[in-house]
């Protein structure tokens, strides 16, 4: 099992490589994409940190990879994109093959036809935004050459373990550490980096906001009724402005379980974030998978050892809203 | 232009009006409301009955949903009823296309994943033509997306009643496309917030957990002053109301819309 490690500089390879990582995925965006599209991601990411902004530079960090062994994958995974950005993807798509890069990551089924219409001979991997939660969804991927896959966040363990179990062919990724997203990443239509610089950053998106919420029941009553703002229900709904702040949430007691389904990688989430913590996070899950791997038959034992090391690395208690796999608890 | 009726439950057949030429019904955003093979025939037949088309809706789905799917196909199959089923999973789609080729695809508004978030129109005048047009277009303006799909046998889209308008003129006119009103498909979750929302006990909790169908009980409104409308969140899904017809309706690019009388969960 591999640590998939997000990377923003060529400065970073060699420090993340010693911390664990055997894989990058990173992004690329200059001028050129920002003068069209100045509010607008062609991977996810917000204008700013978090991007290559040369391709000299991505050649570099490529470079560096491969003499210590590790791969690059090219962060193409926006939802979707329109034939007028063709031109300007192009222009994205050959230059980080020039760059030596060894996978795109991708999510829309238009960019992977328009690749094969190319006849682009580049191994393709599938983001989370492709919402492949069954076996059927990775046959049918499958077939259009994807040889990677990151399943979506809300698959329990119970989910992985069957999925995996009829999975052939196909390498599998999952998320493992930061960025808990509440809603399904493939699925969700809200559009980040629109919010006015009066909006606290943790209030940037459109799913942390701090919503008036009023609940009603409807079963049975000819005009929905209000329930009262200390209602269960209601309270319940103010969840998630809790959940999406990034404030460490974490999978590592499922990497046990992990590693004997025959998971290819788990995914750290954070282009973007600062190196120390990129360094912190990849220590910490290569170790848990080092354990993983030794503590064959101890399954107990590396759960509270899972959960001592997060306690000592990140100085936070584990928390039930905060968990990538709760039902582990 | 073709007129369809969208419901999620059998009690909401008495919304039929003799206006409506077609009848969807099924679960879009959850496995579990997949409806059981009887409640499916039930709904053919009342179909058959009224002379109206059928289209089955079908939700994301995990190995567990596929395996409850299944036995739905096959019993509208054994009807030997023509039968569109809309898909919001590129598995379903697959399952389609090897084991029940003769139902018609259609492709759900899940997968047309133009952006929907409200927020947008608090920025959609000031921003240059390049964006604006992204935010008003979809993938089916690259040829070679209508392709794939058109290799796949799917000749419909359906999309939702967007804030931001729609612009169709340079899609591929050999695909259909259907409209949806009012309510405008956000944000979907497998977290479910009103699963188990009746229990004090569960209220931190946040995961794929049981449910007892709390869904069918509890609505939601939330509201920010950012937000240009109120959200709905109904079970696992996040909408907004979107009464205005887009200006595209005028043209031909759509060529039926699909009523929802109550938010489809």
């Amino acid at each position: 099992m591999k640590v998939l490690s997000p990377l923003d500089s060529a400065a970073e390879v060699d420090l993340l490589v010693d911390a664990g990582a055997a894989e990058f995925y990173c992004g690329l965006l200059d001028e050129r994409w920002h003068e069209r599209y100045p509010v607008m991601s062609m991977n996810r990411r917000p204008a700013g940190k978090g991007h290559f902004r040369t391709f000299s530079s991505l050649r570099e960090a490529v470079m560096r990879a491969h003499d210590r062994g590790a791969q690059v994958y090219f962060t193409l995974n926006e939802h979707y994109y329109t034939a007028e950005q063709y031109e300007i993807l192009w222009y994205y798509i050959d230059g980080a093959l020039e760059a030596g890069i060894d996978a795109f990551i991708v999510t829309d089924f238009g960019l992977i036809a328009s690749l094969h219409a190319r006849q682009y001979r580049v191994a393709l991997h599938c983001s989370t935004g492709a919402t492949v939660f069954n076996r059927r969804s990775v046959d049918f991927f499958k077939e259009l050459g994807v040889v990677n896959i990151t399943l979506p966040r809300h698959l329990s363990v119970p989910e992985l373990r069957s999925l995996s179990a009829h999975v052939s062919g196909v390498d599998l990724t999952v998320f493992i550490l930061n960025s808990r997203c509440v809603n399904v990443d493939g699925f969700c239509t809200f559009q980040h980096g629109l919010a006015g610089r009066e909006i606290p950053p943790m209030y940037r998106n459109a799913c942390m906001l701090p919503f008036q919420v009023s609940g009603f029941r409807m079963q049975d009553c000819a005009q929905p009724q209000a329930l009262p703002q200390e209602a269960c229900q209601v309270r319940r709904q103010k969840l998630w402005e809790r959940v999406h702040v990034d404030d460490h949430p974490c999978g590592a007691c499922a990497l046990y379980d992990l590693y004997r389904m025959g998971i290819g990688s788990v995914k750290i989430v954070g282009r973007g974030n600062p190196l120390e913590r990129k360094q912190k996070d990849v220590a910490f899950i290569s170790t848990l998978i080092e354990r993983a791997r030794c503590d064959d038959g101890d399954r107990a034992g590396f759960l509270l050892h899972a959960r001592d090391l997060y306690i000592q690395t990140y100085e936070r208690n584990c928390r039930a809203f905060m968990c990538y796999y709760p039902e582990l608890l | 232009m073709e007129q369809a009726l969208y419901i999620s439950r059998l009690q909401q057949l008495d919304y039929i009006r003799d206006d409506f030429t077609r009848l969807y019904f099924g679960a879009e955003f959850c496995e579990r409301l997949i409806p059981d093979p009887a409640e499916a025939l039930r709904v053919a037949e009342f179909a058959h009955g009224r002379g109206l088309a059928l289209t089955l809706m079908t939700p994301y789905v995990t190995d567990s949903g596929l395996d409850r799917l299944s036995p739905v196909l096959d019993a509208l199959r054994d009807e030997q009823m023509p039968v569109e089923v809309v898909f919001n999973d590129w598995g379903v789609l697959d399952l389609l296309r090897h084991d029940y080729p003769e139902f018609v695809p259609v492709m759900g508004r899940l997968l047309n994943k133009t952006k929907r978030g409200p927020r947008i129109m608090n920025i959609i005048d000031k921003l240059p033509g390049s964006c604006r047009n992204y935010f008003e277009s979809c993938v089916l303006s690259v040829g070679e997306a209508c392709d794939f799909l058109k290799k796949r046998a799917v000749y419909r889209v359906e999309f939702d009643n967007q804030l931001q308008g729609i612009r169709l003129e340079n899609t591929d006119p050999g695909i259909a496309k259907s409209l949806y009103v009012p309510y405008v498909f956000v944000s979907t979750t497998r977290y479910c917030l009103s699963a188990g929302c009746d229990d004090y006990g569960r209220m931190d909790f946040v995961g794929v957990q049981p449910c007892s169908r709390e869904c069918r009980d509890y609505v939601f409104q939330l509201d920010n002053p950012v937000m240009r409308v109120p959200l709905l969140r109904r079970g696992n899904a996040v909408f907004y109301v979107n009464d205005r017809m887009p200006d595209c309706l005028a043209g031909s690019n759509f060529d039926r819309i699909v009523v929802q009388p109550e938010m489809p969960v």
